[in-house]
């Protein structure tokens, strides 16, 4: 199996970035209650991995390593993080603003949303070339779009068949549906790795 | 009859046994049966409620049980009683706090949980297994009929991520001449084994599995497995029975099985380690899990195309399992996997079929 198939195939189920490194929690539990919302917020997500990573990628390879000030990785990557979030925002309010009133305060949250500085820091650890993270940053986001879609829509149908403990509702059935779904995709594990 | 229905009367509104009266609603239940409407599925027009439903599935386990106790003595028994008491206390103990009625569902999952289980499994493991699955899989999120996932399978696949060396390596030759082990309690040392079918096939590749097993051994439960998924004729009839009684709808099993078959059939073809789908059918929990655990009404889904979606994921996952993963056997992971889907492939058929037109009315678009 050619290197980024694999990879691909990896991110989705044996190393979901959701379900397996646990990260990108809080709009997990935040914006999972509506199918359709839960979708676009995995969306608008997709489009910031991709962004940061194209723009980080050159920025770490071509300027961080040759002058020898890897020691900012971190400033340098939430700073494009932050900026490529804003630009996000400024086009979804332009062009299409039904969206971006239901993202509401969400789509702020996509930049500090573990998701996205952490498929930069991969990159870097796993020593990725190009072609390799742009697989890599799709797949991890198409992952996390999988969980989310997969909890809100346990969510919805729970909303009209369940009968949650008073202190369970909310982010707690989340945690447990979220830990049973863990356990699931723990099947995949040795099947390809990243 | 008149008598023992005042006494239930009168132990109802008796003030001081107000914390038993799921308890007593449950005994009543049993002698007089319910008379509410049901408010989450399954729903039956029928007289048939579903407790006799639930009874039906036992019924169709039955073939199953006895094996398991005449392939591995009485041992047997006791990890189904274990199994019953740590998941009746689990129910009886949220029905108190939560003042629900006890429901009966129990009935089904406290009988499937031990029989997926090594017959080498310590006792204790059983009720934290049972434990596990009650409360996590079905009572935090109300109780029968209100479950995404279901709880025998949260049970399992929690034992076998949490105990991985006694949930996979601790298996047993089942006695299957004369009396077989019906005299007998446990099982004896030197009878346990790792081997099973797809263990073999794991480690010595196709060739191994075809030599040292035959169909009629896998059809009659002469291999090692899990105490009531290797008597293969029993569960098939089990399940004949269920679909002719329309207790389980028979696409689940048809496409799980089907898909499965054709898949392997294929991959037979190009792939070394790809066992034939004979043997992939006869292995395993395959029609255990089919039959019985893929089947459940409350967590697969209601539309009809939803069910042939849910088989045909369940049976490539089993197979992506069993060919390329880590572990031996792949069933219950993807029976977990398919029932997670569940409400978004019952949302996503919904709505493609049943769009609202632009005067609101919702029209059926089959």
């Amino acid at each position: 199996m050619p290197e980024s198939l694999s990879i691909f195939i990896a991110t989705i189920t044996s190393h979901n970035i959701a379900l397996t490194y646990i990260l990108g929690m809080c709009p997990m539990i935040g914006v999972s209650k509506n199918l359709n919302t839960a979708v676009g917020m995995g969306m608008s997500v997709t489009f910031v991995v991709m962004l940061t990573a194209i723009i980080n990628w050159p920025i770490y390879n071509l300027i961080l390593i040759p002058t020898n000030s890897t020691i900012l990785t971190y400033v340098i990557f939430i700073v494009t993080i932050g900026a490529s979030v804003q630009l996000l925002e400024m086009i979804l309010e332009k062009f299409l603003p039904a969206l971006y009133r239901a993202f509401g305060i969400f789509l702020p949250l996509i930049t500090v949303n573990c998701v996205v500085l952490s498929v930069s820091l991969f990159m870097v650890l796993r020593n990725y070339t190009f072609g390799t993270t742009l697989v890599f940053a799709f797949g991890s986001s198409m992952g996390w779009l999988v969980a989310i879609a997969i909890v809100a829509a346990i969510r919805e149908k729970l909303e009209l068949v369940g009968d949650i403990p008073k202190g369970l509702k909310g982010p707690g059935i989340v945690m447990v549906i979220l830990g049973i779904l863990a356990l699931g995709f723990m099947g995949f594990g040795g099947m390809v790795n990243v | 009859m008149n008598g023992l229905r005042g006494l239930f009367d009168n132990l109802k509104n008796n003030e001081s046994l107000s914390a038993f009266k799921p308890a007593i609603e449950a005994v009543d239940n049993i002698f007089f049966g319910p008379e509410e409407v049901t408010t989450s599925a399954p729903h039956i027009v029928d007289k048939n409620d579903t407790k006799r439903y639930m009874t039906m599935v036992i019924l169709a386990l039955l073939p199953s049980t006895f094996a398991a106790i005449y392939f591995y003595g009485w041992r047997a028994l006791s990890i189904i009683l274990v199994s019953y008491m740590a998941g009746v206390i689990t129910e009886v103990l949220f029905a108190m706090i939560r003042k629900h009625d006890i429901h009966e569902g129990f009935l089904v999952t406290g009988l499937i949980f031990p029989l997926v289980l090594p017959p080498t499994i310590p006792l204790w493991m059983v009720a934290v297994g049972s434990f596990f699955g009650v409360f996590f899989g079905k009572e935090v999120f109300g109780g029968t009929g209100r479950n995404v996932f279901n709880p025998a399978i949260v049970g399992r696949v929690f034992l076998s991520i949490a105990f991985p060396v006694t949930m996979s390596t601790k298996w047993a030759k089942p006695v299957t001449e004369g009396l077989g082990r019906l005299f007998n309690y446990a099982i004896p040392a030197d009878a346990i084994t790792s081997a099973t079918p797809l263990a073999v096939l794991k480690t010595g590749g196709v060739e191994a599995l075809t030599k040292s097993t035959s169909y009629s051994e896998l059809l009659f439960g002469a291999v090692g497995g899990s105490m009531g998924e290797t008597f293969r004729i029993g569960i098939i009839l089990g399940g004949i029975f269920l679909i002719i009684t329309k207790i389980i709808n028979w696409r689940i099993p048809v496409a799980y099985i089907g898909s499965v078959f054709v898949l392997s059939a294929i991959g037979n073809q190009f792939l070394p380690q790809v066992a034939p789908p004979m043997y992939q059918i006869l292995t395993g929990g395959l029609l255990f899990g089919a039959f019985f655990m893929a089947t459940d009404p409350v967590t697969s889904p209601f539309t009809k195309s939803g069910m042939w979606i849910f088989g045909i994921f369940a049976g490539l996952l089993t197979l992506l399992f069993r060919t390329f993963g880590g572990y031996v056997e792949g069933v219950m992971f993807s029976i977990l996997l398919a029932n997670s889907i569940t409400p978004l492939i019952d949302s996503v058929i919904l709505n493609a079929k049943f769009k609202p037109r632009n005067d609101g009315v919702v029209y059926n678009e089959n």
